[in-house]
């Protein structure tokens, strides 16, 4: 039988190491207090085409369910955690949770994620124990070096606010910004501003480098108190982040927010090697805000199928064959445990693919073992 | 760690290739990946640059803005290139009448043409050709096509006219989302030395 387009089975190692990454998961979250949470795959479009949280319905796996509603499988981890939690008296702050996204842009039908929310902390300390949890979970994965980059979503609503733009001409500004398309950038800012804010555009969309871009902007953009904050921001996020061992920090300050419920720091880790993005996120108060709380929010989402591919193989461990008889298949399973490190397979024959081959030889009496040239065996 | 760039074959491909002055491209017959010792090149379908670049397999790459509208890879897009340049046309039979219900309208780029189409309040059928797109309305084919005019003498050896220039288009400079970030030491000294140049163009 056949498979849809971007469906796969997945045997051996790939499945291993997601399963070893989602395990180390849950280990470094639950060391730090992180509580678990699930939500269902199958949920109502409505939830995720709101404007506040802007997903596009063209991008879901869907259908109609017996009462004409468009049910989907779940797009986003984010908020379909904000639904379960902004309707609920919680009082637990930081959660993780692991599973699937479905999202038709992404090659493959599953995506596979963990991630971590923080609500209700202040904000500093929710971000900083984001991305410190992202530092000790790949440090406990052996996966890196990991370039960590920081952006801010304000940044851009505080340059483009003075232009005073209908919602239509933003949208296509920041899709411009998001695509360091500078050409259209510049046409879009000249009609509504002037050279200052051109040039001020041009500069933003190259304003990325390693944190001494701050001290920069420091400079570039003194005399302007909110720009200032963005930047004191982010640089106690770096200083803490350098402290921590963490010097690969990059920063774009030419950044959007890719969602609109994003609204302030804005992270993302790539591995160097490659390029590839292992984690992303940021705050996103408003979403909580539109399911009903009124509460600080951040979190981020590790891609599990990423990380999964940079495991490095665990250390080779001794196949060891334990040959039984149906007489000594209970002797041979008490054997087992006296090999606490080997991979111990019982079987009535040994073929040549193990590493040592234990007879195991019915004496109700003196339970043995010989090896396979006939000594009697004895572990060490 | 040298940059690799992901160049368009056929339309933009001898105007790349000068850009980069590189000796090893000029004699490079039917091989599809160069190395110099300050690039490595590859050559590919159009789409498929954008597709290399958007898998980080090239760091950066060049192509015609039509692949960029028509297929929205998810890239950086950085600046036009002062090669490439052409335009967008809605073009057809002088005088020609449609009779069917619906225009239809024959084109290599049916996302470009929809969306031309839809600001325009027009519904229209569209047929999805693959190349010699001026054939169709040709042989009847279709009642106008959506096509990259370039000098329009193509469209004139035909017997078609321009009814409608649709949007001005030439080749751009594209990056990979990360590698722009990760590789920025070594991608800073090229793309510097492409605003040079374009500036200077």
């Amino acid at each position: 039988m056949l498979l849809p387009l971007g469906s796969a089975d997945e045997i051996g190692p790939s499945v291993t190491n997601r399963h070893v990454v989602l395990e180390k998961f849950r280990k470094v979250t639950a060391d730090r207090g992180f509580r678990e949470i699930a939500t269902p795959v199958v949920e109502y479009a409505s939830t995720f085409i709101h404007p506040s949280v802007g997903m596009m319905l063209q991008d879901m796996m869907k259908w109609f369910n017996a009462q004409g509603e468009i049910e989907v499988l779940r797009p986003d981890w984010t908020t379909a955690i904000a639904r379960a939690l902004g309707g609920r008296p919680i009082s637990h702050q930081k959660w993780a949770y692991q599973g699937p996204i479905y999202d038709l842009r992404k090659p493959g039908l599953e995506r596979h994620q963990a991630g971590i929310e923080i609500i209700d902390l202040p904000e500093l300390l929710g971000e900083v124990e984001c991305l410190l949890t992202a530092v000790a979970f790949l440090k406990n994965l052996k996966i890196g070096p990991v370039i960590i980059e920081l952006a801010h979503a304000a940044i851009f609503d505080q340059f483009v606010q003075p232009l005073g733009l209908e919602e239509e001409t933003k949208e296509k500004l920041r899709k411009a910004m998001h695509d360091k398309r500078k050409d259209e950038v510049a046409s879009l800012v000249t009609k509504y501003g002037d050279a200052v804010a051109v040039n001020a555009f041009m500069d933003l969309i190259d304003a990325y480098g390693t944190s001494t871009i701050l001290e920069v902007y420091q400079e570039k953009w003194c005399g302007q108190p909110e720009r200032l904050s963005v930047l004191n921001h982010l640089r106690k996020l770096v200083a803490v982040l350098q402290d921590c061992g963490v010097d690969d920090v990059l920063i774009d300050l030419g950044s959007v927010k890719k969602m609109p419920y994003y609204s302030g720091t804005l992270f993302r880790g790539f591995i160097k090697a490659n390029g590839n993005v292992c984690f992303s996120g940021g705050r996103y108060d408003p979403l909580y805000d539109y399911f009903g709380k009124k509460t600080t929010a951040v979190g981020l989402a590790f891609d599990v199928d990423v990380l999964a591919d940079e495991l490095r193989p665990e250390p080779k461990r001794e196949r060891i064959c334990l040959v039984a008889t149906e007489d000594t298949l209970a002797q041979a399973e008490k054997l087992r445990q006296q090999f606490p490190n080997a991979i111990v397979d019982i079987r009535f024959s040994a073929d040549g693919t193990y590493d040592r081959v234990v007879y195991v030889e019915k004496d109700p009496q003196n339970e043995k073992a010989v090896d396979a040239h006939g000594s009697l065996y004895s572990p060490e | 760690m040298v940059p690799c760039i992901a160049l368009s074959k056929g339309r933009l491909e001898k105007a790349a290739i000068d850009f980069f002055e590189a000796e090893p491209l000029v004699d490079k017959g039917r091989k599809l990946c160069i190395e110099t010792n300050r690039y490595r090149f590859i050559f590919a379908k159009g789409i498929d640059v954008a597709t290399y670049v958007e898998y980080g397999i090239a760091d950066l790459g060049i192509v015609g803005e039509d692949i960029l509208l028509e297929y929205q890879p998810d890239v950086f897009d950085l600046f036009p290139l002062s090669f490439g340049q052409c335009r967008f046309s809605l073009a057809g039979k002088p005088g020609h009448i449609v009779t069917g219900p619906k225009k239809r309208i024959a084109t290599k780029y049916p996302n470009i043409t929809l969306n031309y189409f839809r600001k325009r309040g027009e519904s229209v059928d569209i047929v999805k050709l693959e190349g010699s797109v001026e054939l169709a309305p040709v042989l009847g084919l279709a009642d106008a096509i959506v096509d990259i005019v370039e000098t329009g003498s193509t469209l004139k050896e035909n017997g078609l006219v321009v009814y409608d220039d649709i949007r001005p288009i030439s080749a751009r400079l594209i990056a990979n989302r990360s590698a722009l970030k990760v590789k920025r030491e070594v991608l800073k000294p090229l793309l510097e030395r492409f605003q040079e140049k374009e500036v200077g163009a």
